[in-house]
């Protein structure tokens, strides 16, 4: 029996570069999922405090403002030929509502601080690798994992576990999950992620940057080194402005008092 | 090839960073300025340097001699004191500078803060102004030599008011009408004549004699203008004169103790509070009868329309430090007191939201009070 010789197997040139750049591309899969999470994780954190800064001393500020608006409505009443009381009025009034506006409403339950689970964080993860926007070149694929990737950081941030899970479900049975096939079109698509991948990797690191950089995140960091400390420094604001509220409403329950009275 | 790529010649269009949405942002920046004070005063530094004269707007700017010179000029630098940053830099343009001892360094902000009118021994001669709105030097007003020793708008800005010392002592009043004053005075009091002979001075003053005139200050009603009088000599009294704006006559004449270094107009324009030799006073020009306060007070400036005024005394009981203090009016006693040195103006807000003292070296104090 004669030996076969060895079936050369020929590698084409684009095939090689594809399987290269597929390993480029699977890394910067890896890292963009590791700064996404790393963003959401921030931005849910920061709207997390930021839900609960208002819910405590937020509140508290529109319902200071506003009693503070009566107390220069009746300085202004008081005083009916003085401008100036009667300008500090309106101003007061306006400050109050801008201050209500700020604030919002105050909801029934306490908002709690942001903390994801290790199963929450495996499952953003997952998502984010199968719908992140940047892994596709296609146009509507690209448009719709946009929509879907919105919906999912929103689910993270509200640590709503089964609708990251259904999002997941909806692309995964989607007809944009059908993969295309042959090296030549797939080294150009792979080509395309790779580059959208990196332009997203400056996006998230400027947004990082301007997160970091907020007046939220200097509140909060400020709270969180006061905490490790044992401190809760949320609890001390709360305090200091419920003093203020309870002076403001004594002043308002006097008719007319001194200066100092009227005053703080 | 089964691949569904249909957009080899578009581009893929990029959407934007999703950046958070701080519909707070107010009350988180309001969250962190009170995190910052731990009383009703906060404390910040807005120039590095020192400027022995300044002078506070009512939006909360504050004007300071700068340490950097153009073209041989010495520049004023302005600062926001609340962000604590420099926004503007002015001297009027290049020309003999004046070297007069007597030209004082003085600056007086419009009540709008448009208008800046000042005057330096480092600068050209006269009183200078500039419109910081429209960024323009609008040139010297009243005489070329006329060397100022206090400038002062009223609330309105429909008056202005300029003093000086020395040989050519007078307080002149000029009627801007909310733009900016120009050409000569509309009216000028010289040496008061009414003054005792050997209080009038001679060419070479002496010890007693008439040295000028020190602050003025436009009532808030715009009726009236309380101006100290200067006499000259270590242990002398000023006096504070109330004239009637609209004749410059003198209405009333009070001789205070000591050298008056400040004075304000209560808000109803019914009394004048003022400091002299240290201590504070309360004056009824009506009466003409004087109480002295149970504080020590070298500067002192009444709240737009409440009665209170905040103060600064440079000595502290039991301590070299000096304080910054409110007084509530109706009741004769202090309150909401801290710790400060050096302070060269004091300023409420036009709102009276805030009261701004500013120190030489560059301290600003910030009374946010709790309720206003």
């Amino acid at each position: 029996m004669a030996l076969k010789s060895p079936e050369v197997v020929a590698i084409k040139p684009e095939e090689r570069e594809l399987a290269r750049k597929v390993l480029e591309q699977t890394t910067l899969e890896t890292e963009l999922t590791e700064r996404e999470l790393r963003t959401a994780n921030l931005r849910a954190e920061l709207g997390a405090f930021e839900r609960r800064y208002l819910h405590f001393v937020g509140a508290r500020y529109a319902e200071l403002d506003e009693l503070k608006a009566r107390i220069a409505e009746q300085l202004a009443t008081e005083q009916p030929d003085n401008d100036r009381a009667q300008q500090a009025a309106r101003d007061a009034r306006a400050r109050a509502n801008e201050t209500k506006s700020a604030a919002g409403e105050r909801a029934e339950t306490a908002p709690r601080a942001f903390e994801a689970s290790p199963e929450m964080k495996r499952l953003y993860r997952t998502v984010a690798k199968r719908i992140h926007p940047d892994l596709t070149s296609d146009r509507e694929d690209r448009a719709k994992r946009q929509q879907l990737m919105s919906m999912a950081n929103e689910a993270y941030e509200f640590g709503d576990e089964m609708q990251l899970a259904r999002i997941l479900t909806e692309y995964e049975h989607s007809p944009e999950a059908v993969q295309g096939e042959g090296p030549g079109v797939e080294l150009v698509r792979v080509i395309r992620r790779i580059s959208q991948m990196r332009s997203r990797l400056a996006e998230m690191e400027a947004e990082l940057q301007e997160l970091l950089r907020s007046d939220l995140f200097q509140l909060k960091s400020r709270l969180d080194e006061a905490h490790e400390f044992g401190r809760d420094v949320l609890q001390e604001m709360v305090a200091k402005v419920d003093e203020q509220i309870e002076q403001a409403q004594e002043r308002l329950k006097k008719p007319k008092t001194s200066g100092e009275q009227r005053f703080s | 090839m089964g691949a569904h790529d249909t957009s080899t010649t578009t581009q893929i269009e990029r959407t934007g960073t999703r950046a958070l949405a701080v519909r707070s942002s107010a009350l988180v920046a309001r969250g962190l300025r009170d995190l910052a004070r731990d009383s009703n005063w906060l404390i910040k530094k807005v120039f590095t340097g020192r400027s022995q004269h300044l002078a506070i707007s009512p939006v909360g700017q504050v004007c300071a001699i700068s340490e950097h010179v153009h073209h041989g000029t010495a520049q004023v630098a302005l600062y926001d004191i609340e962000l604590s940053v420099p926004t503007m830099t002015l001297a009027p343009p290049g020309g003999e500078v004046s070297h007069s001892p007597d030209a004082g360094v003085v600056f007086s902000w419009s009540p709008n803060a448009r208008y800046l009118a000042g005057a330096s021994g480092a600068w050209p001669a006269g009183l200078h102004l500039f419109d910081l709105q429209g960024k323009l030097y609008l040139g010297t007003i009243g005489a070329s030599d006329l060397s100022a020793t206090n400038l002062a708008w009223s609330d309105s800005g429909d008056f202005f008011a300029a003093t000086s010392r020395g040989k050519r002592a007078a307080l002149r009043v000029w009627e801007p009408r909310g733009g900016p004053p120009g050409g000569d005075a509309a009216r000028e009091l010289a040496t008061p004549d009414w003054l005792e002979p050997q209080q009038a001075g001679e060419e070479f003053a002496e010890e007693g004699s008439f040295g000028g005139y020190g602050k003025a200050i436009f009532s808030p009603n715009e009726e009236a203008l309380a101006s100290v009088i200067e006499i000259k000599g270590e242990w002398a009294d000023d006096s504070i004169m109330v004239a009637d704006v609209t004749k410059l006559s003198r209405r009333k004449v009070f001789e205070a103790r000591g050298h008056v270094t400040d004075l304000t107009w209560t808000p109803d324009s019914e009394q004048i509070i003022y400091c002299a030799a240290g201590q504070a006073y309360r004056l009824e020009p009506q009466s003409v009868n004087s109480e002295p306060l149970p504080f020590g007070a070298e500067l002192c400036v009444c709240h737009p329309h409440l009665p209170l005024c905040v103060c600064f005394s440079s000595w502290l009981k039991n301590s070299a430090k000096g304080r910054l203090f409110l007084m509530d009016l109706s009741r004769s006693t202090a309150f909401d007191e801290y710790p400060a040195e050096g302070v060269a103006d004091l300023k409420w807000s036009a709102d009276g939201s805030r009261a701004y003292a500013v120190t030489r070296d560059g301290m600003a104090y910030i009374y946010e009070p709790p309720l206003i």
